[in-house]
């Protein structure tokens, strides 16, 4: 079912009644952004957006929301639309345990259609625009930069495509964020304690599934490619850069080669960000470009970044829960029943789960705050049973007012490791963590009168079966 | 050169003008390097009017915490 290209994802957008065009013209700012955002607060099945009509401009395209919602995010893995949210989940899941699926090497792509190595101009090239307004310039931030490890170089699973910011600082020139606990921030390490530029690229409007692997917390030698593959069900296409050995999406729309810049670091920011706050300003590296391909007349798919829920939550919510999900049943295979971790890219997140004993649900909250991702987030960890839909928020809901006991179920581990972004740690990047048992104690934890559980008249399933049939 | 509404550094200059002649330029300060669009609104273009609390200090640039940190070797 593979997306040949970013275009074929928006024909079939388009078809599902999921893109909606804006031929009228908008002014770059604020339209662009402020309508963007404005679809965000239609709800979850809101359609992608394309401005075709941009004032001071001849033929520039823009879309945006891409993945904004359910129903997108579902026809991204190919299924019906109105797939409820815990069927992605599995089938999620599912795909990812077919990981990895090999690439299929191309020789040309259709990017190649234009090339540009003299008098680059980043802001002529692309139709950039402000986001938010107290950021520090235009950004690109929904694109895929792929680098490659230089100490084990021909290790393919160490080649990295992964989403950063990036802010545009010049013609030929771009800021990046690779926070250390970022895969790229390996690599540039290791340039810098060499002396040399790291070798990048850039490739913007990509077809879904690798934008849904790059964003994916997958281990440090795991490659995106082949997780695109087992998203999309068949072998991911690449095709190599002219001027290093890095492999490239083969249905980019804009591809930029450059190099990050060795021992530079240079005043960026702020940047709204995906915490519902801005960065303040920091002096990050800076990537030099060198090389511009692109199809003629590119759509340039850009991302609003906000207060939640934007696009970037349904780009990161089922693809953060599968790995912990998948972790923890490493652990506990015959326990974990599914994972919500969609809140702010997991700062909070719900597990339902089964116990064999009493303790066990702070044993499975504690195993998720020491998973890759746990070190970074999950400052809040929920734990639910098993009968408990962790993605049907008034059904967790229930289960904290009446299964926790503030005593015995709020656990609080101090001074823990957290993503610096999170506006309230102390000292940035440190912060306590808690886990909420919100399970029904089971012995020897006997406290608490649950023995008598509410059950349903007689019937009920067949019901919700007909009623279904006749609402429809 | 233009005056930069964010630090107020009288060196920006245009980094590019609109395809269709006159509609708009893009400035960029080469020294907190904010980039801005001649048509944003006044609340982005003023130097009087931009959120104080987004302004900049040229003398604070050189202190802005290095992230990820430099390798030893770098720092002079």
């Amino acid at each position: 079912m593979a997306y040949k290209d970013f275009r074929d994802f928006l024909a079939t957008l388009e078809k599902e009644g999921q893109l909606l065009t804006i031929h009228d013209e908008v002014k770059p700012e604020p339209d662009i952004a402020a309508a963007t955002k404005a679809m965000s607060k239609l709800g979850s099945e809101t359609p992608a957006m394309l401005f075709d009509n941009i004032y001071g401009y001849t033929n520039a395209k823009v879309a945006m929301n891409v993945m904004g919602s359910w129903p997108n995010h579902a026809l991204m893995m190919g299924l019906p639309k109105n797939t409820p949210l815990k069927d992605q989940f599995f089938e999620f899941a599912r795909r990812y345990d077919q990981f990895p699926v090999p690439v299929q090497r191309e020789e040309t792509a259709p990017f190649h259609e234009v090339e540009i190595t003299e008098n680059i101009n980043l802001f002529e090239i692309l139709p950039l625009f402000r986001l938010n307004q107290g950021d520090g310039g235009f950004y690109i931030d929904k694109a895929c930069v792929i680098s490659r490890d230089l100490d084990d170089p021909d290790h393919f699973g160490k080649q990295n495509v992964g989403i950063y910011r990036m802010q545009v600082k010049g013609k030929d020139c771009l800021g990046i964020q690779p926070v250390p606990q970022h895969d790229i921030a390996i690599h540039l390490r290791q340039a810098e304690e060499r002396g040399e530029n790291l070798p990048v690229v850039i490739a913007l409007g990509n077809e879904p599934a690798i934008t849904t692997a790059a964003a994916t917390p997958l281990l440090y030698d795991q490659s995106e490619y082949e997780m695109a593959g087992a998203i999309q069900g068949e072998p991911y296409r690449i095709v190599k850069a002219k001027d290093s050995n890095l492999d490239i999406p083969w249905g980019a729309e804009v591809v930029l080669e450059g190099e990050l810049l060795a021992g530079v670091r240079e005043f960026e920011g702020p940047f709204g960000e995906f915490t519902g706050h801005y960065s303040g300003g920091r002096s990050m590296p800076v990537i030099k470009i060198n090389r511009v391909y692109h199809r003629k007349n590119p759509i340039f798919e850009h991302l609003y970044i906000g207060m939640p829920w934007t696009e970037t939550d349904y780009m990161v919510g089922i693809n953060t829960s599968v790995p912990l999900y998948q972790q923890l049943k490493e652990a506990f295979p015959n326990e974990i029943e599914a994972v919500n971790a969609m809140y702010t890219h997991g700062l909070v997140a719900i597990i339902s789960t089964k116990r064999r004993y009493g303790g066990f649900a702070k044993a499975v909250g504690m195993r998720a705050l020491t998973t890759p991702h746990g070190l970074g987030y999950c400052k809040l960890v929920i734990v639910v049973d098993e009968d408990v839909d962790p993605f049907n928020l008034p059904q967790v809901m229930w289960a904290l007012s009446t299964k926790m006991h503030p005593k015995h179920d709020a656990v609080i581990i101090p001074d823990l490791s957290v993503l610096a972004l999170d506006p309230g740690s102390e000292p940035s990047g440190i912060t306590h963590k808690m886990i909420l048992d919100a399970t029904t104690p089971v012995a020897p934890e006997t406290r608490g009168h649950y023995s008598q559980p509410l059950d349903s008249p007689l019937n009920v399933d067949k019901w919700e079966q007909r009623l279904r049939e006749l609402l429809q | 050169m233009h005056t930069c509404p964010r630090c107020e550094s009288k060196e920006a200059t245009v980094v590019s003008k609109s395809p269709v002649e006159g509609a708009w330029e893009v400035y960029m300060c080469p020294v907190c390097i904010f980039t801005w669009r001649s048509i944003e609104p006044e609340t982005i273009t003023n130097p009087e009017k931009y959120n104080r609390a987004f302004k900049v200090n040229p003398a604070d640039i050189p202190l802005a915490e290095n992230v990820p940190a430099l390798p030893a070797k770098y720092i002079k």
